[in-house]
């Protein structure tokens, strides 16, 4: 079954030819875009694959021989894009079954979205689908995104829109308007995205077909879903119990729409909303819920650094440089149900001894405004040898005189590398510090611009942490 | 268990009602080993007499009926009943305030029950999402859930660990685990209902709706709890297997 899932995924992500029907040399035209960034994927040397645009009306579309149906592909097609209009669907769909292709991204509009004639379309390609074993992606969405093997089917034009590097991401969005923006954000903000699946309106292809395939899948260490609503819940349930296991997922949910009220004649029914029932269904699978889009690439890139090193409780250890920023911490870790630390003899009479008499020890630990980096390495150390630390968040204001910016970034990396305890870092501050962020980034520290945000992401490794150990122990 | 609350279930249906009465719902509850209290349901003058005798004075009388699903807005609940003069009373008083309320009300017995201990009150009920199926609610009676809405939901089955997991993080939860020098509540009492209010709706999946057990008894630890009152909506027969719906409600922005 797991290998099943496998198996039929995999075209979508790694095709060894891909099919464009609808293909065109319209300028802006989706046909036109997709081919385009296979194309351009394929000279870049990152699309290994073949390219077949399909259209009856041209020959040839920049040196690419075209193909003017299906019936023509050459027998190693296994993927095929469909950009064309949505009552042409259904036949394409038959011929591409005739041809044995079995995997599909439709990306057009104009189905279930719109009504009951769009409705009697799914319907229709969803039976020649089943009766085929073809997978389909969509319809009404701009499907995949694989920087690894040059797959990108997002219709969105690179001069329109950034794509970010690969990274243990991977991100699935019902929506493809918001799949796009957040790809976009993502290049800028420098997170790393292994694959992104928009499947719009889920026809076939659906969260828990794409859980089951991540589970298996080694470049990704973390699956974030953006989430409207979910079709079959007691098989979404099932799935999600099964990767969470091994995996963290994290999932924004939107349409808080009450729903319970109108219908229900009991007490519990008129308390029940639409939301409080998708709390629960996480709480029980052990998704963790996201607050909005920040918070989920906040919790993102703590998973992606620190999966292998979740923290063993639930004691957080500050040290800063700034006493501000450690007080907006302590008030964080108690607002997200962490606890502050109680340093132990050995780290208090170590900083004592070694710290200049104005620098305050204990936790948070104030290396204060005149610190060097090697006042932090002395602290890391201590805290990171304490048995009543079990996460370090550690705020750096790169904007004291004395701190050796590339020196501190450098010990931050050597003791996220050397100790089993997760090394979350803040740093407040405007272009110079983001600079400096980005490089730490890079040697494996994820960086948080304020306090609250820092220990909220730890809170979620926190959380996770422990429901491993519960899942685990029953 | 399952028999015995189908039996109860197809009656109610069979007489073409979805909505069961307190006594018909405590029944189904009891079929699972949930804590019902010692009641009785007389049909007679006579009958309620004896029965009180047997449970012992003082007790409440509350009168069933289809139609008069909310008891305390109707007036038909009687409680701390002292003897036999004051019930031979009351039982008149009842079936005036039921003829008041709804005059058509089909009458089907007035249900006999012992005065219980307060304990902290606490509800539980059962709703049906229609993605997910089954969901169970848990939270503090009273203002707890009237005004603050301190519930937390569970879809259905759930293991020991969501039950503990749902008492205790509820906001009002250090209201059960003994605030202010009281004792502590019986924790795996409501542990023990939760489960088995799990189990009877997971095996009852087809035929019920919706469930209120509103208010449940909660005592000390060790002391266990009782269910007060109860209601449980049937499904309609029709309804007993849901096609799988074919709307994609869901677009793409």
């Amino acid at each position: 079954m797991a290998e099943k899932i496998v198996e039929e995924l995999r075209p979508f992500f790694d095709p060894k030819a891909v099919a464009i029907i609808g293909a065109t040399n319209k300028k802006g035209k989706v046909g036109n875009v997709i081919f385009e960034n296979f194309k351009m994927n394929k000279e870049r040397g990152i699309f290994k694959g073949n390219i077949y645009p399909v259209n009856p009306k041209l020959d040839e579309i920049d040196g690419y021989k075209v193909y003017h149906s299906v019936e023509e592909l050459p027998d190693d097609t296994d993927l095929a894009v469909i950009s064309i209009p949505a009552p042409f669907v259904p036949d394409t769909m038959r011929q591409i079954a005739k041809k044995g292709i079995k995997a599909v991204i439709i990306i057009t509009g104009g189905f279930g979205e719109l009504g009951e004639e769009g409705k009697k379309l799914e319907r229709e390609i969803l039976e020649i689908a089943r009766k085929n074993g073809i997978r389909v992606i969509g319809p009404n969405c701009v499907g995949v995104y694989v920087p690894d093997t040059g797959v990108d089917t997002v219709f969105l034009p690179e001069s329109k829109m950034d794509r970010p590097e690969s990274g243990p991401i991977a991100f699935v969005s019902q929506s493809g308007a918001f799949a796009a923006a957040m790809l976009d954000w993502a290049a800028m903000a420098g997170i790393g995205i292994g694959k992104m699946v928009s499947y719009g309106n889920k026809l076939d292809v659906d969260d828990a077909d794409l859980m089951d395939y991540f589970i298996h899948d080694e470049g990704i260490n973390v699956v974030t879903f953006y989430i409207e609503g979910v079709k079959d819940g007691r098989k979404f349930m099932e799935s999600a119990k099964r990767i969470t296991k091994v995996k963290p997922v994290i999932a924004l949910k939107s349409g808080r729409t009450e729903y319970g009220a109108k219908a229900a004649s009991s007490h519990t029914g008129s308390l029940a909303g639409a939301d409080t029932i998708y709390d629960a269904v996480f709480k029980q699978t052990g998704i963790i819920r996201a607050e909005d889009f920040e918070h989920m690439f906040d919790l993102a890139k703590a998973f992606a650094a620190l999966k292998d090193k979740l923290p063993k409780g639930d004691r957080i250890g500050i040290i800063t440089d700034g006493g501000g920023a450690g007080v907006m911490a302590s008030d964080a870790v108690a607002k997200f149900g962490l606890r502050m630390a109680d340093l132990s003899e050995e780290t208090v009479k170590f900083l004592k001894e070694k710290f200049p008499p104005h620098a305050v020890v204990g936790n948070p630990t104030d290396v204060v405004g005149d610190t060097d980096a090697e006042r932090y390495r002395l602290a890391l150390e201590a805290f990171t040898k304490d048995s009543n630390v079990d996460a370090i968040l550690v705020i750096v204001l790169f904007q004291v005189p004395l701190l050796e910016e590339e020196k501190i970034i450098d010990i931050l990396a050597e003791y996220q590398k050397k100790s089993d305890k997760p090394i979350v870092a803040v740093a407040m501050g405007g272009k110079k510090t983001d600079r400096y962020a980005r490089m730490l980034e890079e040697k494996g520290v994820p960086v948080y611009p304020t306090p609250e945000r820092g220990v909220r992401a730890l809170a979620g490794l926190v959380r996770y942490a422990e429901y491993l150990k519960k899942v685990k122990g029953e | 268990m399952r028999e015995e609350a189908l039996k109860v279930i197809e009656s109610v249906l069979s007489q073409g009602r979805t909505a069961m009465v307190e006594f018909e719902a405590k029944q189904v509850l009891k079929a699972y080993g949930l804590p019902v209290p010692e009641e009785k349901l007389a049909k007679t003058l006579d009958e309620a007499l004896k029965y009180a005798e047997e449970i012992g004075y003082p007790v409440a009388l509350k009168l069933m009926s289809p139609q008069i699903l909310h008891k305390s807005d109707a007036k038909v609940v009687m409680l701390n009943i002292k003897g036999p003069e004051e019930l031979k009373q009351k039982w008149e008083e009842i079936h005036e305030n039921a003829r008041k309320y709804r005059p058509d009300a089909e009458i089907l017995g007035v249900l006999v029950a012992p005065m219980l201990r307060p304990g902290r009150e606490i509800i539980i009920g059962v709703t049906e999402d229609p993605q997910f199926g089954h969901a169970i609610m848990f939270g503090l009676g009273g203002i707890f859930v009237e005004v603050l809405k301190d519930v937390t939901f569970r879809i259905i089955p759930i293991t020991e660990r969501d039950a503990r997991k749902m008492i205790t993080e509820i906001k009002g939860y250090p209201i059960l685990a003994g605030a202010r020098g009281e004792e502590p509540a019986d924790i795996d009492a409501i542990v023990d209902l939760l489960l088995k209010v799990s189990q009877l709706v997971d095996e009852l999946r087809d035929y019920i709706k919706e469930m209120d057990l509103n208010p449940v008894f909660v005592y000390e630890k060790g002391k266990g709890a009782v269910i007060v009152d109860a209601r449980i909506i049937l499904k309609e027969p029709k309804e007993k297997k849901p096609e799988v719906s074919s709307e994609y409600k869901e677009r793409c922005a």
